[in-house]
């Protein structure tokens, strides 16, 4: 992503931002509410166009063609803040939908990638129900699978955690962190400290709509360079691998 | 001597009621069909498209359906076109009801949630999908109360042929009714007809609707 600049009509939500991601690399983007996080990873998976600078995804550049855009999707799974699971298919219906229609996989094929990934998320014996029977937890890793079940190279994270319960957050960073062990390229949105401390390989500071700080857990907690930065570790809960350890 | 209202007299009525039937479900499939395309190219994104249908609509809201019967029926003859008193008024009925349908699917569509268009995009599902897997499925359960509202308008509405000629229930009442000068029998027992028919409709669109409003609460 090289010097990707965003407007809303004449606000502008992204500034000049340049972000590489490695393969397998857990990157944690973090900062105040309106600083361009969503935005940032919206415009990954192309659910938000952009006005200048250039996206690549695993090689495929992304324009505004609708052959680019295919490709990149293909690559590139994402997990809303709002679960945004169908409420009228079943937990399972939802995970075979997108291979079936997408990559057109069979149908018994599909249910069997389905039903794996579910077990990996430890829902399976809740696929015949409706989204609306689950927990909120429940119902964001029935999302977390229904994204795998596509086999991207990428995982986005708007937020995972932030409509969810407190007692419910950990069994999804679990999840998540499952899945970063698994060595899943992810692109993560939280204001979970403590999951960024414990999985991420980097951490991405923005407001404004700009990178303003980023570097490794450790220099990012203990030794922020930017007073912008200092001041929101400062007014969010001091990281703690409370909770968040399986 | 006038006859009175009999077995002969009811028959002519029934048949009348065959032909409001017939004419309710032609007019409701072809409405159907031309109503989910407005409201496809209503809500396509194409802002050009968009204010064509709208103006579709507009046309077709806004003037009288009576008016419309006039110019397919008697506008078209003076074209050449000579059509059949049951076919223009079905051609009439379907073009109003498809933009009828078509606004009250479009609210419909655009009630689904933006987050269920995001995640169908964002797992690489084509529009074509979009629409059919997740949109409308969820779309038509949200509009069913305003159609069937509408299917019960349109069984009443379709007492307006008469004025091109064409006989059904309405019009059969008041040729009966000419005939016996009974009229308040005879435009009782045509009311019962209409009612029988709208009356489960109305009532079942009203649970549903109940239903939709308890399922919304979850």
């Amino acid at each position: 992503m090289k010097g990707v600049q965003k407007w809303y009509g004449g606000y502008q939500a992204l500034r000049d931002v340049d972000l590489t991601v490695r393969k397998g690399e857990k990157i944690v983007l973090c900062g105040p509410s309106g600083s361009g996080k969503s935005t940032l990873i919206r415009c990954i998976n192309r659910l938000e166009a952009i006005q200048q600078g250039n996206i690549v995804v695993n090689g495929h550049r992304l324009d505004d063609s609708i052959k680019a855009i295919d490709v990149v999707r293909q690559d590139v799974g994402m997990v809303f803040q709002s679960f945004n699971l169908f409420p009228h298919m079943t937990v399972l219906q939802n995970c075979m939908l997108a291979p079936i229609r997408a990559r057109r996989i069979g149908k018994s094929a599909a249910e069997a990638t389905a039903r794996k990934f579910l077990e990996r998320v430890r829902i399976g014996d809740q696929a015949e129900k409706y989204p609306a029977q689950l927990s909120g937890g429940q119902q964001q890793r029935v999302a977390i699978a229904r994204a795998l079940c596509m086999q991207p190279k990428v995982m986005l994270f708007d937020e995972p955690t932030s409509a969810l319960d407190p007692e419910m957050v950990k069994e999804v960073l679990d999840t998540m962190i499952g899945l970063a062990n698994d060595g899943m390229t992810m692109i993560c949105v939280t204001h979970e400290m403590g999951f960024a401390r414990q999985v991420a390989d980097r951490v991405i500071f923005m407001a404004e709509g700009q990178i303003i700080e980023e570097g490794s857990p450790d220099a990012f907690f203990r030794n922020p360079q930017h007073a912008r930065t200092r001041q929101f570790l400062g007014e969010n809960p001091r990281p703690s691998l409370n909770g968040v350890l399986p | 001597m006038t006859p009175h209202f009999g077995l002969p007299e009811f028959g002519f009525l029934l048949r009348g009621l065959q032909w409001t039937v017939l004419l309710t479900l032609v007019a409701f499939a072809g409405g159907c069909t031309a109503g989910l395309a407005v409201a496809l190219l209503r809500t396509c994104g194409h802002k050009g498209v968009e204010w064509i249908t709208r103006i579709y609509i507009g046309i077709f809201q806004g003037t009288p359906l009576l008016l419309q019967l006039f110019v397919v029926y008697y506008g078209l003859a003076l074209t050449g076109l000579k059509l059949d008193a049951f076919v223009a008024v079905a051609i009439g009925f379907t073009v109003n009801a498809s933009a009828f349908l078509g606004e009250i699917w479009r609210g419909a569509i655009q009630a689904v949630p933006r987050g269920q268009t995001e995640a169908a995009m964002a797992l690489g599902l084509h529009y074509s999908s979009r629409m059919r897997d997740i949109v409308l499925p969820q779309a038509i359960r949200i509009s069913l109360p305003a159609t069937i509202g509408y299917l019960v308008q349109l069984i009443k509405g379709t007492s307006l042929a008469a004025i091109v000629g064409f006989i059904e229930l309405a019009r059969a009442g008041q040729i009966v009714s000419n005939q016996t000068f009974q009229p308040l029998l005879v435009f009782g027992v045509v009311g019962a007809m209409y009612f029988i028919l709208c009356w489960p409709l109305s009532w079942w669109g009203s649970r549903m609707e109940a239903r939709l409003a308890l399922a919304s609460q979850r």
